[in-house]
This record gives C-alpha cells, sequence and structure tokens, in this order.
C-alpha cells in the first residue's frame, strides 16, 4: 500500500507503507526509489538550468534529458514538465516538512 | 503515515543544501590558498608558502569534516567543482588581505547556516557548527596578525624578508 505524498499537474509521489521506500510516476511510468535516490532526484531537478530553456542558444530544443536511479530510467522532458517537476520536488520535501512539523 | 524522510534524515533537507554549498566554498578556499602558496613559494618566501600550503591542507579538512557530516546523518554530500581560482597578486600583503577577506566571507556563510538551522529548529546541525564557528574566529585573527606585521614593520627593504621570518609564529 502506498500514501500519497504529493501531485503535480504531471507527476505524483508516493510513501510506501511497508517498503520503506518511495514511488514516483513519471511519464506513465512507476519509479521506485529509496531515500538517497530521492535525494539524488531532487538534487538533479533543483541543478536543471530552467533560464536556458528560454534562451535560444543554451537550450535551442527546450528539452531535458533526466536519468534516474544510477540510469536505469530516462526521461526526456520539455519546459512545461520541468517547470512542473521543479514544483513536484519542491512540494514532495515541503510535505514531509510539514508532517515533521505536526507530529513534532 | 510513519515520516519516511525523518527516519532517513536526520538533518533538515534544505540545511543539507547549505552545507553543500558549503563543502564548495571550502574547497575553493582550500585551491586558493594553493594559489597563494604557489605564489610565495616563487617569490622565495619560504615561510608564508609553508602557512598557506598548511591553510590549504585545513580548509580540505574542513570540507571533509561537513562531507562526513551529511552523509553521516542520512543526507548527500556532493563533491564539488572548483573554478576561478587566481594565481596573479601584487605583494605579500595583498595575500594576506585577500585570505582574510576569504576567511569573513567562510564566516559569513557559516553564521548564515546557524541562523537557518535556528529557524528551522535543526538543532543537530546547529551543534555539529559550533565547532567551525569558533575555528573561524581562529583563522580570522590569525589572517589580522600577519597585516599586523606589515603595519608595524612596512614592506620596504629587509622588512619583507623579516616578516616571512615572522609568518610561523602569527597562529601562536
Amino acid at each position: 500500500m502506498a500514501t500519497v505524498l504529493f501531485k503535480s499537474r504531471f507527476y505524483s509521489a508516493y510513501q510506501s507503507e511497508k517498503g520503506r521506500c518511495f514511488f514516483v510516476d513519471i511519464q506513465q511510468k512507476r519509479v521506485k526509489m529509496s531515500f538517497c535516490q530521492l535525494l539524488a532526484f531532487r538534487q538533479k531537478v533543483i541543478t536543471m538550468d530552467l533560464d536556458a530553456h528560454f534562451n535560444g542558444d543554451l537550450n535551442r530544443h527546450g528539452i531535458e534529458i533526466l536519468t534516474l536511479c544510477n540510469r536505469e530510467h530516462l526521461f526526456i522532458l520539455d519546459t512545461l514538465e520541468v517547470i512542473d517537476l521543479k514544483m513536484f520536488v519542491q512540494g514532495i520535501f515541503t510535505m514531509s516538512e510539514l508532517h515533521t512539523m505536526v507530529t513534532v | 503515515m510513519k515520516d519516511l524522510v525523518r527516519q532517513k534524515l536526520s538533518i533538515n533537507v534544505d540545511v543539507m543544501d547549505m552545507l553543500n554549498e558549503q563543502i564548495a566554498r571550502e574547497a575553493h578556499s582550500s585551491s586558493i590558498y594553493l594559489a597563494m602558496a604557489s605564489w610565495c613559494d616563487h617569490s622565495a618566501l619560504n615561510n608564508s608558502a609553508h602557512f598557506f600550503y598548511e591553510q590549504a591542507k585545513e580548509e580540505r579538512e574542513h570540507m571533509m569534516k561537513i562531507f562526513k557530516f551529511i552523509n553521516d546523518n542520512g543526507g548527500m554530500a556532493y563533491s564539488p567543482e572548483v573554478s576561478n581560482i587566481t594565481h596573479e597578486y601584487n605583494s605579500l600583503e595583498e595575500v594576506f588581505e585577500s585570505a582574510l577577506e576569504q576567511e569573513i566571507g567562510i564566516t559569513k556563510s557559516i553564521h548564515n547556516i546557524v541562523l537557518k538551522c535556528r529557524k528551522v529548529n535543526d538543532l543537530t546541525t546547529e551543534n555539529f557548527l559550533q565547532w567551525f564557528i569558533k575555528e573561524q574566529m581562529e583563522e580570522e585573527q590569525t589572517m589580522r596578525n600577519a597585516l599586523d606585521l606589515f603595519e608595524l614593520m612596512g614592506t620596504e627593504g629587509i622588512a619583507l624578508k623579516l616578516i616571512d621570518e615572522r609568518i610561523p609564529g602569527i597562529s601562536e
């Protein structure tokens, strides 16, 4: 069984009740992540240069290639998906932060 | 719902980001001191060169301390990239002035992380950073001691050689 952690327009994150792991739905694919992999995912998304998407020289095609879990998964994202992904990642950790505050 | 994030990570995730930035700053600092050591070596200022080699080593140790702390507490430390290191200085005084500026910058960023820890109640990291606060106070004082020598002795003629001879004693 998995509990919803956070949902955005394109993505959903769940927390496994038994498996001590997370699931993230990206482009019709469910990716299982350990916490360490979730942190690595977060870092990759944070370091994506969104400004480059609006600069024809830096990112001409406006796409981003995201590899996850030691290159086990590969996704190609467009600008809208990247914007949503950045908010999504922030949302996951904000929710867990709020959860900590409530349970203190 | 059990708090899996809290179970895995005992420090705040935003604080972890700041600590990773601090790792990069310490690495940058270490490389700057290495460049300063090289400049002093080429200018036949052997004691100053030795001093900056040691400083470079110390900054790397600081970096490793933070690196280990993040990983030991369930976070993810990132190996930093270092760029923009200058090797050009006009004088030994300028070298020490830059070193003091560098230390002041590091102190400020450590203080910023502590303030963030207080905001998000991350007592673990705040406690860890207390050592750095004291260390930075000493580092700044060492650089000021070096700059005092220039004020006392000037930089003309034999003074530079005499200052270099006194550099091993500035951290005492």
